[in-house]
């Protein structure tokens, strides 16, 4: 006889660790074990896993914990958990040096090698990285507080204006959607599709019900993540990382403009460069003209003409990298094999600088971040007024600006011929045809969007579901036909009340009632309608009814039969197979309920606009 | 310790040697600090043990560390020394002053009066000092507690010895009048010897003024007296040391043990154990190339965390209008809690940019996409993309397999109770079917003409055919009794054939067993078309045989009776020998069907949870097959398992009735709700090929009365039509 097998010593009561015994026994909370790479599992039996109760917790493999038990970063907190009840101490009793010698040798703990275990490759780390986006791009705009470090908060902007400047750079922004959450950007890294979402800037506040220390403890994480990211997009751009920051023009809240991108060679090639973008790249001329008028304007203060130099110097870095840009792409393109993906993504080199030939001027009431990155991103040359800003490249009175981004209604006043003349050279716009056009990759007629006018709707460039209701389409010419039927036959009806005695208008819909596609009873209908006096127009379309009615009956019942059938095969399916198949059977039946209700809807909305 | 002892002993030495007169101490010890000062001054008596004592107090910033105690104790012997000095010299000072007298001297006086020589004592003066200090105290019992003298009237005696009485202390209202009266009656207090309120002096208060303020209460205290340099100062060095003992070594040897320590130090600086200014802790966020080298370890990455469902058209700030909501449904939206909810967001239209809003959910959305990150468990989910259609097994179309029922061709009423029971005549032209009226009808298949209708006491249970082709009658269970009955208008040879099997002359010789059953046959001559030719009557109260299942032979039935009080439901009866028997003893749970195998010797018998199949000749058990309970249609391959091959649950009701054709490959089954459902059925002989069933058709007709539906299936034996008793009291015949 074998050794007698005792309960809970093996299998899954073993394998399983909930998720209080973990915490016991690691002496952390859970958040930590997240960014460690440890999540809870599911057992297959929950109640062998948990020693024969079914009280809901969560379960971690006893292996996985038997490692964190290990790491290095969970000693390093504990350590930290020591040196924070010994500065307490310390400060408790007023010995000074003794806390300052303790803040000096505080225990830091690096995350470093959890990024590299967590993401072993690059790809890995870049397919991981929107929700990192996500949170860097909030956290960059909320407002510091005691529970939220400055430091915090300082850094995230960094680390996200520094990926808004990769972006830029490379003009990878492939995507953009207006939603009522915030923007959403989708753009192609490295063939990894990566989608962030912005919230509008708005102050946010923290409501009480979210721990913050939650939040604090994945941005740890997302911020070293993002920073070996960028780190390693920005040398593989031959770009200097971190990019130098203008504290003086950080301070004028110049954004992303306060960074200057710097190629890592820039001094050495610098003349050289000059030359190749003068030969590359037509918008220099451009560039050119907006340094000799910013030279001719004379600023209102001396501060303002010191920021407007700058910025020239800056635009003419911007160029230069620029220039530089799409050698470094080719020769990636070159080293890596053409996959799908990056043959497919090809042709979007034409539309990342979509907005290329175009100067445009972001009115001050239109969000200057969003919409200066997505210019940029797509090649356009941008500028605001100081309201937003400092920074801007050239001033609203420049000769090249071709389009104003304008969000104000339009209001009748009286102006100058010159207000008149620079009104009629450019466009003026609202910012929906900026993300319009970027997601249609091409540039859309500027009237629809004119300013005051009320604006299409917006849609998702992300598509839905596959046979999901689709507002552009049209209304199917089926529909279309249903919907005259109806009036017609209506009217019909209307009409054969009226002349209910003429006996021939009844003989014609009986023969067209028998109409085929036998040409012989056709031509019977034909000839009695002939009789009846009724014109060719009329007969064609109640011929074309009258079969189609005819088909759609003996459609109807042949596809009656076939479902018949069907429902009697079902009898034969095992129990699992009929639960899977009334579960997508019922998720289909949802969306197509959805979608005739939309549809439905938008006929209801198009009958009001024609009746008002 | 060894230094200041001998210093002890040797001054006491020098009291003993030049005090000639030590009467009284405290003068003796004054004289010896005189003459110590004189000693030094002279220097004539060197002790040179003073002198070390002192310079050891001067050197004590050059002393190591293991000599502390040393110095302590000779610090501490010191100060007492000096205590002891200062002490001789105060006294000697206050000596010198009072002319060594303590009382004053007295004057001899020649005394006026007598003439005699008087010491006349001078007035003492009132001073701090004096003993008369104090005011003139009439009452002069001195320290004695005054509770001796409570129960006397008076209270003690005057300097003159005469009584001092006690002072009248008037009652509570009185001390009260006089706080009242006499302002100064709060600074006085009660004075015991003379037992009565005494205002305090201006002294008095003062000290308790100090006291009350946490002062000295002596007012002449000087607190920050200068402090009296004695032996620091100019002029005041103490040339001489105090001891005679030489130089300890360790004042100009250094230590080998701290020199030891140092090198211990000097060492880890240098093997750079030691760090002098540890660098500063480098920023928590440094990056460098992390991608460049391998992974460290081989182990899978974790698995990546869903992405986010992207945005739809719905949540666009300017959606197509359709896709707003409408009031009610907004109201059902904003009524539901968070979690029940589809959308997370209400779909908004705003005309321009600038007027939308902050979405004030945003952090509650991040932060719950955190909770999910890391308390949600991950699982790798295939997820199925297929078409639903597919699932549905792929099976050969009905229209293919014909022939089988179709439709309803012929509908025979029963218009008093349900009809119970149908079974077909082998040649397949007769139908008999019985309700539970008792009447028993026959007809004709192919047009659905009544022929002959027989009238029972009690209900029908059942109607079976006998399957042989040679006679033809039928048999009919009623209430305890089975009746043999032949069709009118056979032909005279099958007539007289059936009549010598059911009535034969000469009957077959008694069993040696007597069986409960009784066999009553009528005779030929007596018998006509209305009667039965012969019954059977089974023990009382076994109830109705709600089957009759002939042998193929059809030579032996078997028939079940239910709802009877006895134990034995089954009976199996011989026609030949006119013998009943009952095969099992007992039956564990109600028998709801038997069945003859059609090959073999075998005989299935199925209760409410199991089918057990015997074999009759060996007479014991094979098998025991497990179906499921209720309004499931079960499968057996008998070669393969106990447990049902297939199991089929599409009749919403009990099913009743299943019923195999003898020809053709189909079968039938009824079903309480009213519908009976076609199949078409084929078994291979090839063991690769699995069985193939494929329903063909859903025969409905039959009204649902009391619950019940169509309550037996019969197929025709030579056509592909089939006979069906309804609870509606229908009897339908369905062709194809």
């Amino acid at each position: 006889m074998g050794r007698l097998k005792v309960k809970g010593k093996a299998g899954a009561a073993k394998n399983f660790t909930t998720r209080s015994q973990a915490v016991k026994k690691l002496h952390w909370s859970l958040r930590f074990y997240s960014f460690l790479g440890i999540f809870p599992r599911e057992p297959r039996s929950r109640k062998k896993a948990n020693k024969g109760s079914s009280a809901p917790t969560s379960f971690y493999y006893t292996k996985d914990i038997a490692y964190l038990a290990h790491e290095p970063v969970l000693k390093k907190l504990r350590e930290h958990k020591a040196f924070a009840k010994k500065l307490s101490r310390a400060l408790g009793r007023g010995e000074w040096s003794a806390a300052k010698s303790l803040e000096d040798n505080k225990p830091v703990y690096r995350l470093d090698h959890i990024i590299k275990e967590r993401y072993p490759t690059f790809i890995d780390a870049l397919r991981d990285i929107d929700d990192a986006l996500c949170m860097i791009f909030l956290f960059a705009t909320l407002p510091s507080t005691t529970r939220l470090p400055r430091e915090i908060v300082e850094n995230c902007a960094r680390l996200a204006a520094e990926w808004q400047l990769y972006i830029m750079h490379t003009h990878s922004l492939r995507k953009v959607f207006l939603s009522i959450k915030g923007v959403y950007y989708q753009a192609e890294v490295m063939d990894q599709t990566i989608t962030w979402l912005i919230p509008y800037s708005f102050t946010q506040n923290v409501p009480p019900d979210v721990d913050l220390r939650v939040m604090l403890t994945f941005l740890e994480l997302y911020q070293t993540l993002l920073g070996f990211v960028n780190f390693k997009l920005y040398t593989d751009a031959t770009l200097v990382y971190p990019p130098p920051l203008d504290a003086k023009k950080d301070d004028t809240a110049a954004g992303v403009g306060a960074f200057s991108l710097q190629t890592a060679e820039v001094q050495v090639k610098k003349a050289a460069e000059k030359i190749k973008s003068v030969a590359v790249d037509g918008r220099t001329v451009t560039g050119k003209d907006v340094r000799q008028t910013i030279k001719s304007i004379t600023a209102a203060s001396g501060e303002q003409e010191s920021g407007d130099s700058e910025m020239a110097e800056l635009e003419e870095n911007v160029e230069e990298e620029e220039a530089f840009v799409p050698q470094t792409s080719h020769t990636q393109v070159a080293s890596d094999l053409p996959t799908l993906q990056t043959l497919s993504s090809l042709p979007t080199s034409s539309t990342s600088n979509l907005f290329a030939p175009y100067t445009f001027w972001i009115s001050r009431e239109v969000p200057r971040s969003v919409f200066e990155f997505l210019i940029r991103s797509f090649g356009g040359r941008v500028g605001w007024p100081a309201s937003s800003g400092s920074g801007s490249p050239f001033d609203e009175s420049d000769e090249n600006i071709t389009h104003v981004i304008i969000d104000r209604p339009s209001v009748q006043k009286e102006e100058t011929p010159a207000q008149r003349d620079l009104r009629l050279r450019r466009k003026f716009v609202q910012p929906q045809w900026v993300v319009d056009s970027i997601n249609a990759s091409k540039i859309l007629l500027e009237d629809t969007y004119a300013q005051g006018k009320s604006l299409p709707p917006h849609l998702s460039p992300f598509g839905e579901y596959n046979g999901a209701y689709d507002p552009t389409a049209e209304a199917e010419a089926g529909d279309d036909v249903d919907m005259s039927d109806v009036e017609e036959e209506e009217a019909e009806e209307a009409a054969s009340d009226d002349e209910e005695t003429e006996p021939s208008k009844d003989n014609v819909e009986a023969a067209l009632a028998s109409v085929t596609e036998d040409p012989a009873t056709l031509r019977a209908a034909e000839l009695a309608a002939e009789a009846a006096g009724m014109d060719y127009g009329t007969f064609e379309a109640k011929v074309k009814k009258a079969s189609k009615k005819s088909s759609a009956k003996s459609s109807k019942s042949s596809k009656t039969v076939e479902d018949a059938e069907k429902d009697m095969n079902k009898m034969l399916m095992s129990n699992k197979q009929r639960k899977l198949y009334e579960k997508m059977k019922y998720s289909q039946q949802k969306q197509a309920a959805e979608n005739d209700k939309l549809e439905s809807r938008r006929r209801k909305l198009q009958k009001d606009k024609a009746t008002q | 310790m060894a230094n200041s002892n001998p210093k002890k002993t040797s001054v006491k030495r020098k009291h003993t040697e030049k005090d000639d007169a030590p009467a009284v101490a405290p003068v003796t010890l004054k004289l010896s600090g005189l003459e110590m000062l004189t000693d030094d001054e002279d220097g004539d008596d060197y002790n040179p043990e003073d002198d070390t004592d002192d310079g050891e107090v001067d050197d004590e910033d050059d002393d190591e560390d293991g000599d502390d105690e040393d110095e302590d104790e000779s610090l501490s012997e010191d100060e007492e020394d000096q205590d002891e000095e200062e002490e001789g010299s105060t006294e000697e000072d206050s000596e010198v002053e009072s002319d060594y007298h303590i009382f004053p001297k007295a004057k001899t006086v020649i005394s006026d009066i007598t003439g005699q020589p008087k010491k006349v004592y001078p007035e003492i003066e009132p001073d701090y000092d004096s003993d008369s200090s104090t005011e003139e105290a009439t009452n002069r019992v001195g320290d004695v507690p005054m509770h001796w003298y409570d129960d006397m009237p008076h209270i003690g005696y005057d300097i003159n010895g005469k009584r001092v009485l006690r002072p009248a202390r008037g009652d509570e209202l009185d001390k009260f009048l006089a706080t009242v009266d006499d302002p100064s009656a709060w600074t006085s207090a009660f004075d015991k010897t003379s037992q009565e309120e005494k205002p305090l002096s201006s002294e008095e208060l003062d000290i308790i003024k100090r006291l009350y303020a946490g002062e000295n209460p002596d007012e002449n205290y000087d607190p920050y007296e200068p402090m009296v340099e004695w032996f620091t100062g100019k002029g005041k060095e103490e040339i001489m040391p105090l001891s005679a003992a030489p130089e300890p070594k360790r004042r100009w040897v250094r230590s080998k043990w701290e020199k030891q320590k140092i090198m211990k130090i000097v060492r880890a600086i240098r093997a750079g154990r030691i760090v002098g200014q540890k660098p500063k802790t480098t920023s928590k966020y440094e990056v460098y190339s992390i991608w460049s080298s391998e992974p460290s370890t081989s182990a899978p990455p974790a698995l990546p965390a869903p992405k986010r469902a992207l945005p739809t058209n719905a949540e666009s700030y300017n959606p197509p209008e359709e896709y707003l909501m409408t009031e009610e449904e907004r109201k059902e939206w904003e009524s539901k809690d968070a979690e029940d909810r589809e959308r997370d967001f209400m779909p908004q239209k705003f005309t321009s940019l600038r007027l939308v809003p902050a979405y004030d959910q945003f952090i509650k959305e991040r932060f719950n996409r955190q909770l999910d990150l890391y308390l949600a468990p991950r699982i790798q989910r295939t997820k199925l993309n297929i078409d639903p259609t597919s699932l549905i097994p792929k099976l050969p179309s009905p229209s293919s397999l014909r022939p089988f029922p179709n439709y309803k061709s012929l509908n025979i009423r029963h218009p008093k109770g349900r009809a119970r029971c149908v079974s077909i005549s082998p040649d397949g032209n007769w139908a008999a079917s019985g309700d539970e009226d008792g009447v028993v009808s026959l007809w004709e298949v192919n047009v659905g003409c009544e022929v002959k209708r027989w009238k029972f006491e009690g209900k029908i249970g059942s109607i079976e055919w006998a399957p042989r082709q040679d006679v033809s009658y039928f048999a009919v269970g009623v209430e305890e009794t089975i009746h043999f009955l032949i069709p009118p208008n056979v032909d005279s040879t099958t007539l007289a054939q059936t009549h010598a099997l059911l009535a034969p002359s000469a009957l077959p010789s008694a069993g040696p067993t007597p069986s409960p059953v009784k066999w009553t046959s009528t005779s030929v001559s007596s018998w006509s078309n209305d009667k039965p030719i012969l019954s059977l009557t089974l023990p009382p109260s076994s109830g109705v045989p709600t089957q009759l299942q002939w042998h193929k032979k059809g030579d032996y039935f078997a028939s079940v009776s239910t709802g009877g009080a006895t134990q034995n439901a089954v009976w199996i009866h011989q026609l030949s020998k006119r013998h009943s028997q009952a095969p099992f003893r007992k039956i564990k749970g109600a028998v709801q069907l038997v069945l003859f195998h059609p090959t073999m010797p075998h005989f299935f018998v199925a209760t409410q949870q199991y089918v057990r199949l015997y074999n009759l000749a060996e007479q014991k058990l094979i098998k025991t097959l497990m179906p499921g309970y209720d309004r499931k249609l079960c499968w057996f391959d008998l070669e393969l398992s106990e447990k049902p091959y297939k199991v089929l649950k599409y009749h919403s009701r009990a099913i009743r009735s299943l019923h195999f054709h003898p020809k053709y490959p189909l079968f039938a089954s009824a079903s309480d709700d009213g519908s009976i459902q076609i199949f078409h059925s084929r078994v291979y002989n090839d063991l690769m090929t699995d069985p193939l069933i494929v329903p063909l058709k859903i025969l409905r007709g039959h009204q649902i009365t009391d619950g019940l539906g169509v309550l037996q299936v019969k197929w025709n034996p030579k056509q592909p039509w089939l006979a069906s008793a309804g609870a509606d009291g229908t009897v339908a015949v369905w062709c194809s």
